[in-house]
This record gives structure tokens, sequence and C-alpha cells, in this order.
């Protein structure tokens, strides 16, 4: 196994990772399989599903297809890092849950990690600009039109 | 009632039921009720099953006071485990959170009946509704026992079963149950609750497994990690109906992280410390293949017809022949639905970890004894030694059935002597499990002088009967199935062949009406007269559109469908765009008036409709799978565009109140009626009539 000399430094979710693995293995694999974060799904392996979004430095990114070296030296969050100290949920968390914005829940973590991002750069999105940005993101049992209510109520929620 | 002269502990877990079974009611005090597999509220009257083979426990009452149901059909984003826990809280007078519902653990739960898992609410849901009637009965004759009062005197409430004279005189369930090893199997169905005493069933209760969706805490099979966890990865052929001649694995054995290389007959794994390097050394496996004569799917629909041989006659009655010609219009018409995928956002995966003699094995599946049991065959062990438990499932839509990835996880395992897990990549997803069946239907119509369908004649090719027999009511018809030999491996889909047969049935009957110059709905509804629940749903459609004021402009247009799958009966008007320049079809509104019998969970229903409504679209506009020489080429979601964000169109859904007692599947009906539905609509707007999906893009200058 070609390891690399020196270790990739990763701060996931407040804690910092010093890990020994090849540089280009994907984010993914390393976050699952190193780390034993597996709430960040597999889907598709070439950024086309949206299953695998975490936030790099606070901007979303697929981690299948990001080589973990990009994520030397600076900070990842996952769904995992998500809630409050206490457990409490994220405020997007929270109104994909009140709105039941899933089916059977895998693309779930990538959505709700994209619709964070999405708020932050815009805290009053219309129905429109939430399917413009959640654009590259798919889920199969067509919950589409509950995430964007679901989006839009956490946004509600969030300007307060 | 006398329940202690009806404990049946002593059958329980015999036959096939087998070991692990009785150890389990073993060890679980309480109240356990038996109940015969299949039966429901319909079939009350019969006898039950006496043999202990085909009883299994549905639920057990704790000694805790806690509930627990258990039902072979899993969890695959139906949301099947919250409306069982409303069904069984309802029966029991208990609160919602003191049940707790075990899916799809072959060690745990009765064995599957070979349930559809688009109809498991009402047959599923029944049996367990029953079992928890009866629990109830149960502990209410137990406490009326111990206060020497008949059972008329007690009454079942909020966990508690309470003296009718004198509420202070109260005995909690789980006391009742303590220091029980009761075993009852049942004699006669107790009586349900009235509808109108319901508090729990028609609420939208909230998903038992939401925290875990939206904390990223739900386990799904490749999220598993087994202490020595091992990675595997299968040699796959490279084409369909492939042959393994020859294959060198020696060097794959020597690449880095590698733990073993099984091979046996034509199966080839590599397993390894990581997936990566599973992956890497596979590829270094030199393999020959025999490849064998591939059917060209240019030619698939005649292939199809080539290959047909009569399965079964649905829905027959009268003379068709004689109908057809004596008829003053004959309207004949051949309709063509593609093969289609699953493509469940989570592709098959499943681990299996050798525990002495036995093996678990966690699958991605829909059918775990099916798995259980081609496990057994593969490894050579006996069932009662496999247990197959299904974690949380990331879609299915009837795609995860097949064995396989079960077989090919436990069969490393088994070599390594430490868990594997098989997870497939999207490419191995898309290409190597099963398919919707392509379909071809051809239908002849006579209709008379006064504008009566007298005849309806409808060849089924490949699909299968499901929702082949007409909705409406014919004088004379005939509905031939047939059997072909398809060119792709294929299984269950959403509504089996129901969503191809509608398709096929209501574009013809808005042809047949254009043809005569009627409105569509009126020409369904002039043959919808046995068909009472079905009209009602197309009634309250029209209205809640205002179909007959439509007037729409250039351009666009409205369609209209009906069907009918797993119980429900939906009518679906959607709203269509045709763009001027590039004759693509965009679909703008939807609206749904679904009919589903008992409603369990009525924010559930709706989201299962809406998401039928997305996947018929899909289907409708863009889903076609495409193969060349037995090499599957949509293999990734580019090459397989499912649908976005941005092909969801607004969707209006109304779901029909009614007094029925019995829930049913509502997840499909709407489903097999959107594409029709959009292909009526595309004719609404430019006069086209598209009879193929996916519905290819209409110029609007073929109009002209």
């Amino acid at each position: 196994m070609a390891e690399t000399a020196r270790p990739i430094v990763i701060r996931v979710n407040g804690t910092e990772h010093s890990l020994r693995v090849e540089r280009s293995r994907s984010l993914l694999s390393v976050l699952r399989t190193e780390l034993g974060l597996t709430g960040t799904n597999y889907g598709c392996g070439s950024g086309e599903c949206g299953a695998c979004t975490v936030l790099l430095e606070g901007q979303p990114v697929r981690a299948c297809t990001t080589p973990v070296s990009h994520a030397d030296g600076r900070s990842v969050t996952t769904i995992e890092g998500l809630q409050g100290k206490d457990g409490s949920l994220h405020p997007v968390q929270q109104a994909f849950l009140d709105v039941q914005a899933f089916q059977c829940g895998y693309c779930t973590p990538g959505m709700i990690m994209e619709a964070v991002a999405l708020l932050r750069k815009n805290p009053n999105p219309t129905a429109l600009a939430i399917r413009e940005g959640m654009a590259g993101h798919l889920c199969r049992c067509g919950t589409y039109s509950r995430i964007v209510r679901a989006i839009q109520a956490a946004a509600a929620k969030m300007r307060k | 009632m006398n329940p202690r002269g009806e404990d049946d502990s002593s059958n329980a877990g015999s036959g096939a039921s087998g070991l692990t079974r009785r150890e389990f009611l073993r060890v679980a005090g309480g109240v356990v009720v038996l109940f015969s597999i299949g039966r429901s509220l319909e079939a009350a009257g019969s006898a039950p099953a006496s043999t202990a083979a085909d009883v299994n426990a549905w639920l057990r009452v704790g000694e805790d006071g806690r509930i627990t149901v258990f039902a072979p059909t899993p969890e695959v984003g139906q949301n099947l485990r919250t409306e069982l826990a409303q069904l069984a809280a309802e029966e029991l007078s208990v609160p919602l959170s003191s049940v707790a519902v075990v899916l799809g653990d072959t060690d745990r739960v009765p064995v599957d009946p070979g349930v559809c898992a688009s109809s498991a609410i009402s047959t599923i849901g029944m049996t367990v509704r029953q079992a928890a009637a009866e629990a109830r009965e149960i502990l209410a004759a137990m406490a009326a026992e111990r206060w020497g009062v008949p059972r008329s005197q007690v009454v079942v409430k909020e966990g508690r079963v309470v003296l009718a004279s004198d509420p202070e005189t109260a005995v909690g369930l789980g006391e009742l149950a303590r220091g029980q090893r009761l075993v009852r199997r049942l004699k006669r169905p107790a009586p349900l609750k009235p509808r109108a005493e319901y508090t729990l069933v028609g609420k939208s209760a909230p998903a038992i497994d939401g925290p875990a969706y939206v904390r990223g805490k739900a386990a799904f099979a490749a999220d598993l990690r087994l202490p020595k966890l091992a990675y595997g990865k299968v040699l796959m052929p490279p084409c369909l109906g492939a042959k393994l001649v020859r294959v060198e694995t020696a060097s794959a054995a020597t690449q880095p992280g590698v733990i073993a290389v099984v091979q046996e007959d034509d199966f080839v794994g590599v397993v390894a410390l990581r997936p990566d390097l599973a992956g890497r050394a596979l590829r270094s496996v030199q393999a020959t293949w025999e490849e064998g004569a591939h059917t060209s799917m240019a030619a698939l629909y005649t292939g199809l017809r080539a290959t047909a041989r009569l399965e079964e006659r649905v829905g027959v009655r009268g003379d068709v022949e004689a109908s057809l010609a004596g008829a003053r219009h004959g309207y004949s018409a051949s309709y063509r639905t593609p093969f289609a995928a699953h493509a469940p956002i989570e592709p098959h995966a499943a681990a299996a970890s050798p525990q002495g003699d036995r093996i678990v094995v966690y699958a991605s599946t829909q059918r775990p004894f099916d798995h259980r049991k081609a496990v057994a065959e593969a490894l050579g062990m006996s069932t009662e030694k496999v247990r197959v438990i299904v974690p949380a499932v990331g879609g299915a839509f009837g795609g995860k059935d097949a064995p396989d990835i079960s077989v090919q996880a436990a069969r490393m395992a088994q070599v390594v002597g430490r868990p594997v897990l098989v997870s497939q990549s999207r490419e191995e997803e898309m290409s190597w499990n099963s398919f919707r069946p392509a379909a071809l239907i051809e239908v002849r119509c006579g209709v008379t002088e006064e504008g009566k369908i007298a005849a309806w004649d409808a060849d089924v090719y490949n699909c299968g009967s499901r929702g082949a027999e007409p909705c409406y009511t014919f004088a004379n018809q005939r509905v031939r199935v047939y059997e072909c030999d398809s060119p792709l491996p294929q299984g269950h889909w959403r509504g089996l062949g129901a969503s191809a047969n509608a398709f096929a049935r209501e574009v013809h009957l808005d042809y047949m009406a254009s043809e005569l110059g009627e409105d569509p709905v009126g020409m369904r509804l002039r043959h919808l007269g046995g068909n009472a629940r079905m009209e009602r749903v197309v009634r309250a459609a029209v209205e809640r559109y205002g179909w007959e004021d439509r007037r729409p402009p250039t351009g666009l247009g409205a369609g209209f469908a009906c069907a009918a799958d797993a119980g429900s009966c939906a009518a679906v008007i959607a709203d269509v765009e045709v763009e001027r320049t590039s004759g693509q079809v965009r679909v703008r509104r939807v609206l749904v008036v679904q009919e589903s019998g008992l409603v369990v969970n009525p924010d559930n229903l709706r989201n299962q409709i809406e998401g039928g409504v997305v996947m018929g679209l899909g289907l409708a506009l863009r889903e076609a799978v495409r193969s060349e020489q037995g090499r599957i080429l949509s293999r990734s979601f580019t090459s397989y565009p499912i649908p976005t964000f941005r092909d969801t169109p607004a969707m209006e859904i109304v779901v029909l109140p009614t007094t029925d007692v019995l829930p049913r599947g509502g997840g499909t009906a709407a489903l097999c009626a959107v594409a029709p539905a959009v292909a009526n609509a595309v004719f609404d707007a430019v006069g086209r009539r598209l009879r193929e999906l996916p519905l290819a893009p209409v110029r609007l200058r073929s109009v002209a």
C-alpha cells in the first residue's frame, strides 16, 4: 500500500485526524472506511447523485470525487457533525423530519448538507432557487417537492 | 374465551420454522400471538391452518408492557414500520411509543408468504392488526378471570385493563404478561376496534426511522462495521450470458491488502482489507470469456412477439371475435414500453458474517427469506443455519429481490472465515440486476353505432397480467398474456406489469374517444358502470380540475388517465407544455385523486403517491435501458437519467375518504396512470398520438 510520507491532517466535525492514507483516495472512502463516518453515503462514485455531499471549509463537495489530499489541512463537516453539542438537530435536519422529506433516507444526509450550504449563501431562497441549488442531488423515491418545502421551512426558522 | 385452554406453546417453532424461532419463543416471556399466514379479515370465516409449519409469531406483549410486532416484509422506504406500529397500537389501545417493530430478520419474523411490497400494508397490516386485537382479547380475558368477572366487564385502554364498574381496579398489560410463557394460536378472529374509536390510525404519525435518517445514523448494509470486516469484489463478465473459460488469479492474490482470492466454478471474488484494494486486485485477474449470442435491441419488440408463449387469459367475457367482426368501428394499435432500471440510490450490498456453524447475512433486500434459502443452498447449509437480517434499505422498487449479492458475500466470508461486505458500484448496480420487463401490448377494439365499446381484445407480451384486465365494463373482452424470451434479465418493478398495461389501456381509450369526437373522460365514465370505486375517483378528479371548462392555449395540453393497483384506484390529470423549438415535453402540474381504503397515515400516503408520480414521470419522459451486444449502456445517472428536482411538477394530491376497514397499497396506482396521462396531454397539446415510452420530443410542425 503506497502511503504518503507525510500524514494527511483533516479536521472532521471539529476533531483533528492525522491519517497515513494514499493522497488519491477519495474523501468518501477515508471518511467511511478509516473514520467510520458512515452517514455519508455512496451513490454513484462520479459526482452525479449528491448522496456523498459533505462540507469542505463550509463549501459543499462530492466526497466521492474529492481526493482526500484536497482536504489536507482543511476542515470537513459531515452529517454526523451537524447537530448541536447537546444532540439537538440542526434546523435543516429538524425541517426534513417535520416535513417527512424522505422515504428510504439514503440520499437524505447529502441533501441536508447541500441545503445547509445553500441557506448560508441565500437565507431566503425562492422555491425555484432551491430547486436549482439542489439540482445535482437525486432522490429515487421522488421526495423532491417535500425537500423544497423542508428547506423553505428551515429557512423561515433560521431567519427568526 | 378461555386463554389457558388455548395454550399451544408445544407446537411453537416446530416444523419449518425451526430451532431458532423456538429458541426465540422460549426466551421471550410474555404473551405471544401466533397467526396463520395469509389469513386476513377477508378470510376470517375460514378455519385457521392447523399445522405448526405455517403458523408464526406476529406480536408479543412483553413483561415490561412493551409491544413488539414481527413482520416479514422489510422497510424499504414505504414507512411500513410506522404504519404497522400505528395499527398494532390502535388495536391494543397503547401509546404508539410502546410499540417496536421488527422487520425482515429471518430468525425473528414470520416466514414471508411472498408478499408484494406494494400491497404489504393490506396483507401484512391486516395480519398485525388481527394479532394485536387477539392480544388485547387474551389480556382482557386474563384480567377478567383474575377479577372473576365476565370479559364484557373489563375495558382495555392506555396500556391497561380496567374494570368497568370500578376504574380504580386496573392492571397493566405488562403485569398481566409477567411470568407468562403463553403462546396463543388464534382459533377465531378477535373483534377489531370500530373505526369510529380510532385515535392513532388515520393520523400522520411521524416516521419512526426519521430521526436516524436525518442524523445519518441509519445503518445501511454497507455501513455495518463488523469486527475484522473485509471487503469483497466480484469478477463480472464483459456482457450478459458470457461463460468463464479460463481465469488466472495468481497475480491478484499478491496485490496489496488482499486476503484471499475465492474461486468456485464461474465465481471469482477478491477479498481485501479495503474496498478500493479489492477492486484494484480484481483488475489484475486475467479472465477469458466466451460470449453467447446477443439479441439485438433494435428488434426488441418483434423479438418478444416472435418468442411469445401463451401464459394465461384474464378477464375473458362474451364473444370477442364475433363482436369485433360486427362492430361499426374498429380501432387497433400497439403500445410499447421499454426496459427500465430500478436505479435505487443505494446500490445492492450485503455483509456476511460467519458465526460458529451459522452465518449471518445483512442484506439490502426486499426478500430476506429468498436470500436465506439461496445462501443455504450455495453454502450447503440448512436454512436454520443461515440468518438474514435486513438493515436500512436505500430504495428497492422491486429491484432488490435476487439473492446473488448475499450469496457472493457468504461464499467469500465462508472461505476467509471473517465478515465480508460486498457493495456494488453504480456501474455494477445498473448492469447486473434485473430490469422492469419491456412490454408490447396490442389492442383491438370494436365500437358500436351508439359509441359503445363492445369488444376489447388485448395481447400482452412480456410484462405479465398485473393490471391487464380492464377496469371498465366491456360486453366482450379477452386479454391474452404471453411469456417471451427477454434479452435482458427482468424482475419485479413497482406495480409489476400494471404500469405498462395501464399505459396501453388508457392511451387507447383516449385514442378512441378522439376518433369518435367524444370527451375522453366522458367515454371512460360511460364504461365504468360496474366499477363504483373507480367511477368515484374519476368524477372527483374532473370536478377538482374543472375538466369540462378547460381551455388550454396552444402548446399546452391536459391529459387524463386512471389506474388501479394494489387495491387502490387513482385518477391522474397532467398538464403539459410542449416546447415550440425543441419539442420537449414538460409536465407542469399533476393532479392525483386516489382512493386507498383505510388510510393509516395520511401524510405518508401522500408522500408515497408523490414519489410514485415522480417515478411515473421518469417512465413517461426519459427512462429506457439501452444495451448493445449484451452490454448495458445505461450504467450511470448520466446515461440513465432519472427524474430530478427540475422535473418535479406542481402536484396536488387528493385522497378520498372511505368507510373501508382495509388499508390498501398506495404507492403504485397513481404511478401507473402518470405516463398515459402525459401521453394523452401531449395529444391534447399538439395532436400527436404517442404510443411508445419514453415519449419522444414532439415537433410542433408535424401537427400542421
